[in-house]
């Protein structure tokens, strides 16, 4: 086909589809736009840097950047500044979290809570999942998994206080175990580690569920039926099959629920007693006392931040032997 | 004045309201027009939604209300925002005043320019504790105190008249309190000054006591239910019966008993503490010249303060308001003579001392 005939089948082109009269089609034949193009698409590693800028700045001003600022204020003596003070660079406030052990029993507390509520979320929601993945049929998961999402419509605060209906004095529990004759007083299981725990299972639970559903949705149903046929009972096919096979989405929900566990701040304040102070509630005294108490707090929240790091890279190698382990 | 909307129960009475709509249209109509926002920060239910709906109906100034439960958290959102703050009004109790003017948080209140200041009860317009560096620094408009709260269905009269109730194994998991509200308490309870004044010269007495009082609320940490935070918090523990008794802001407990709650508040023998609220206008608000409007406006008749005390169960500052309120009204707001004799004000003096100890003493026993 000659130059003339090609721009007039690209033109008849053109007609038909209107792609000549549009916006997008007069800006794809404006040639300072073609040139633009041209130059951004001229290599796959170019279009790999466009693609990304807008991803990385995100991540760099919405995630990175509160973060570092909170470090940088951990890292000086006065903050907000007042007027006529000069801010100086200082370690005081971590050596106060290292030299005072008062902030030690709420520091441990809230890792210890965050490991036992994370070790109960997955014993409750594994059977869950695995029912979800293994025993419902695939055009019910769907409505199946909405019906376990619906919670998680409405926010922190209102699930929390679903908690506190619940568990209250004169809450739906306590009214059915004096119904049942079983108590003549109510049971105070508000404001205690007990509710909180309730709360924080509650509110974590979707977070470990979709991660076992996906590693037991995966898991061919063929592994278990030849074990069985090798004459493994149910117990064994589950210790030997199952569940090493389902590591990987242990591994990822817990750690998951285990990093949102040590930042709950509302639910331990709402749900919580006095003996369940936990490390966020004490970050958050330093941010309301009215003084120049904020980088305490942002070099404890840093503290916080490295701990849970470090635990979860140590439960994640902890993982990745166990799995190594299995496949050898 | 036709654009009252009485939405809420504990609101104003139609009288009452009737009243109020007499006495500020005049004032009202000379601000109509002006336009643009207030910015305020305050406590929940202090400033009516009525007063409010009729103000920006008749001013065309729009009321932007963000809530709060605490000074300190003020005190450092004002903070990180000066010198250019988002905020034109805030709530400040009158005995964290110095702090907030240390701070140039605050500047002070032209009261030429609130044609209405003689209508507030000159007990708390010209105390000693309202004028600093030879200024007024806000507007008074409520006053509260430290009260022991007691579901009455459980709790008598006669073992609600000392604090030691509160810390008593008969009521072991079902009592509630603020920690740094209590350590003030508890000091009276042992005979020391909850204000600090005494050791304004001897801070070495002062950390020894402190460190008393701490370890006595460590002590007692097994009875208690509960350390909270704002006054909602008790209203619900109350409501929920998860609690029998506690330590209370006086308004919280006056709302529970308006709305019928076999509830009582007492000033127990040892003594207690009371505080003002006050409105203040911040440094560099971003519209000074309608705060200054919303704030006469709301001082502009009685019926405004009752309202305001029928809505947070605080007692009003205002002239006159108790004509306004109802007799269980009146009853929830008020105190017997000799129980009012137990009674102190909190002071600002010695508030670096106090809270230098206090707080790490709060974190101590939440920690413990």
């Amino acid at each position: 086909m000659s130059n003339e005939a090609a721009s007039r089948a690209t033109q008849d082109v053109d007609a038909h589809t209107g792609v000549g009269r549009t916006f997008w089609g007069r800006l794809s034949n404006w040639s300072p736009y073609r040139a633009l193009m041209g130059l951004v698409t001229a290599s796959p590693r170019r279009q790999f840097l466009i693609l990304a800028i807008f991803p990385l700045l995100w991540v760099l001003t919405q995630h990175l950047g509160p973060m570092l600022q909170m470090v940088r204020v951990s890292l000086t003596d006065a903050y907000p500044v007042a007027p006529g003070v000069e801010q100086h660079f200082t370690l005081d406030n971590y050596a106060r979290f290292f030299g005072d052990q008062i902030f030690w029993q709420p520091f441990f507390r809230t890792l210890i809570f965050a490991g036992g509520f994370t070790f109960c979320t997955l014993i409750l929601t594994y059977p869950v999942a695995y029912f979800l993945a293994r025993h419902v049929s695939r055009k019910n998961q769907m409505l199946f998994l909405l019906l376990l999402l619906i919670p998680f419509w409405v926010g922190e605060i209102v699930r929390t206080y679903a908690i506190m209906i619940l568990l209250g004095n004169t809450g739906a529990l306590n009214l059915v175990l004096k119904t049942l004759g079983l108590i003549d007083r109510p049971i105070p299981f508000m404001y205690t580690s007990f509710s909180m725990g309730v709360g924080i299972v509650y509110l974590t639970a979707l977070y470990m569920l979709l991660p076992l559903y996906s590693a037991l949705e995966k898991l061919p149903r063929s592994y278990n039926e030849a074990a069985a046929d090798l004459g493994a009972g149910a117990w064994t096919r589950f210790r030997r099959v199952t569940l090493p096979l389902t590591i990987e989405g242990i591994s990822s929900g817990c750690t998951l629920v285990f990093l949102i566990s040590t930042g709950f701040y509302a639910t331990p304040v709402l749900l919580g007693g006095p003996s369940t102070t936990t490390f966020a509630e004490t970050i958050a005294g330093f941010f309301h006392v009215a003084g120049d108490q904020w980088p305490t707090g942002a070099a404890f929240a840093t503290i916080m931040f490295f701990a849970a790091l470090v635990l979860t890279a140590v439960f994640q190698k902890l993982m990745n032997a166990l799995r190594k382990g299995d496949t050898k | 004045m036709s654009k009252l909307i009485f939405n809420r129960r504990r609101f104003l009475g139609t009288a009452a309201m009737t009243g109020a709509a007499l006495a500020s249209p005049a004032y009202l109509r000379r601000a109509h027009a002006q336009g643009g926002e207030v910015n305020i920060w305050t406590y929940n239910d202090f400033v009516p939604e009525a007063f409010k709906e009729q103000f920006e109906a008749e001013t065309g100034i729009k009321v932007n209300v963000r809530l709060v439960d605490d000074q300190g958290k003020q005190f450092n959102l004002l903070a990180a925002e000066q010198p250019n703050p988002s905020v034109d009004i805030m709530t400040v109790a009158g005995h964290r005043f110095l702090q907030f003017i240390e701070s140039d948080l605050l500047a002070p209140m032209d009261t030429d320019r609130l044609s209405n200041w003689d209508k507030i009860n000159p007990t708390f317009s010209e105390s000693d504790w309202s004028t600093i560096n030879g200024n007024k620094w806000g507007v008074p408009i409520l006053s509260g105190m430290e009260v022991l709260s007691y579901n009455t269905d459980l709790v008598t009269a006669e073992e609600a008249q000392t604090w030691d109730t509160l810390f008593s194994e008969k009521y072991k998991g079902q009592t509630a309190y603020i920690i740094q509200d209590m350590l003030s308490i508890v000091m009276l309870m042992k005979g020391y000054d909850g204000n600090f004044i005494e050791y304004a010269d001897d801070h070495e007495k002062a950390a020894e006591i402190m460190a008393e009082i701490q370890q006595f609320m460590i002590e007692k940490k097994p009875l208690v239910r509960k350390y909270y935070d704002s006054g909602a918090e008790i209203q619900q523990m109350f409501v929920n019966q998860d609690i029998a008794l506690g330590h209370s802001w006086n308004g919280p407990a006056a709302a529970l008993i308006n709305d019928g709650f076999p509830l009582a508040m007492s000033i127990p023998q040892e003594g207690s503490y009371g505080f003002v609220y006050t409105l203040n206008v911040a440094n560099n608000a971003p519209n000074a010249d309608n705060a200054y409007t919303f704030l006469d406006a709301m001082l502009s008749s009685p019926e405004i303060g009752a309202a305001m005390t029928k809505a947070s169960g605080f007692i009003s500052t205002y002239k006159d308001s108790a004509q306004y309120l109802t007799d269980l009204e009146k009853k929830s707001t008020s105190f017997p003579e000799e129980q009012l004799a137990n009674l102190q004000f909190f002071r600002a003096e010695e508030n670096e001392l106090k809270y230098g100890l206090m707080d790490p003493a709060v974190e101590a026993i939440k920690a413990a």
